[in-house]
């Protein structure tokens, strides 16, 4: 009886508190699937977290230049054409179909982050 | 062409530019729609790669527009008779599959007759 205690004691978890007004898990639970149409667009987070991976992974930049607010062009050292490949690689990886005219305008991170979290359909 | 950078010079170059990089996009995608298996993917990407860059340093805007001119006609040779589109843009299977029903219409009872 004291061993099961003290073995308790041992392997018990800590108690964690919401935030007031019941925060939703939603950037630590990522695998928690909503199936709510109303809710389920993507958090900024998780918008700037795939932006930045697929920046990058793209094998022309060196990834520890890359932040959010990182221009293509400017602090990357990046062409044109590198840019236009940036931007594909973001609509394979958010599922968009972004037009020709927009797709030219995207010129730095933030401005791609803008646009994603702004799409309604951003998968 | 004047070798100064006038305005005119430098708003049609700029012209040029944006017209290249469409180019690249539409013709990167084209790429992407016939070699849809990621290594021959890789392969075409870096060939249509070379080409963009073989041209890269040519100054005469008159070249250039018939170099572009080339391009968008080679562009429209091969371009893949059914293309990828994502589904939900035009073009796509689910473009316009459930149109938001119009508005002031009100259904009474479900539809039904008999309450």
């Amino acid at each position: 009886m004291a061993l099961r205690a003290a073995v308790l004691r041992h392997i018990r978890l800590p108690v964690q508190t919401l935030t007031a007004a019941g925060s939703r898990p939603q950037p630590q639970w990522s695998f928690l699937r909503l199936f709510s149409s109303h809710d389920d667009h993507l958090t900024k987070e998780e918008v700037i977290d795939r932006v930045l991976d697929v920046v990058k992974s793209f094998p022309k930049v060196d990834p520890s230049k890359v932040t959010a607010d990182v221009h293509f062009q400017k602090d990357l050292g990046l062409d044109s054409l590198d840019t236009v490949e940036i931007v594909m690689a973001l609509e394979e990886e958010f599922k968009l179909e972004i037009p020709d005219k927009e797709a030219d305008k995207i010129d730095s991170c933030n401005l791609a982050i803008e646009y994603i979290y702004n799409h309604p359909m951003a998968g | 062409m004047s070798g100064a950078t006038t305005a005119a010079y430098l708003a049609r170059r700029a012209a040029q530019k944006e017209r290249v990089r469409i180019l690249y996009r539409r013709a990167l995608k084209d790429t992407l729609n016939w070699a849809v298996h990621r290594h021959l993917f890789y392969q075409d990407a870096s060939d249509l790669r070379e080409k963009f860059e073989a041209n890269k340093h040519v100054e005469d805007l008159d070249t250039i527009d018939k170099m572009i001119a080339a391009g968008e006609a080679t562009y429209n040779k091969w371009r893949h008779p059914d293309p990828y589109i994502v589904p939900w843009a035009p073009g796509g299977s689910k473009f316009t599959r459930n149109p938001v029903p119009p508005s002031g219409i009100e259904i009474v009872n479900k539809g039904l007759e008999d309450p």
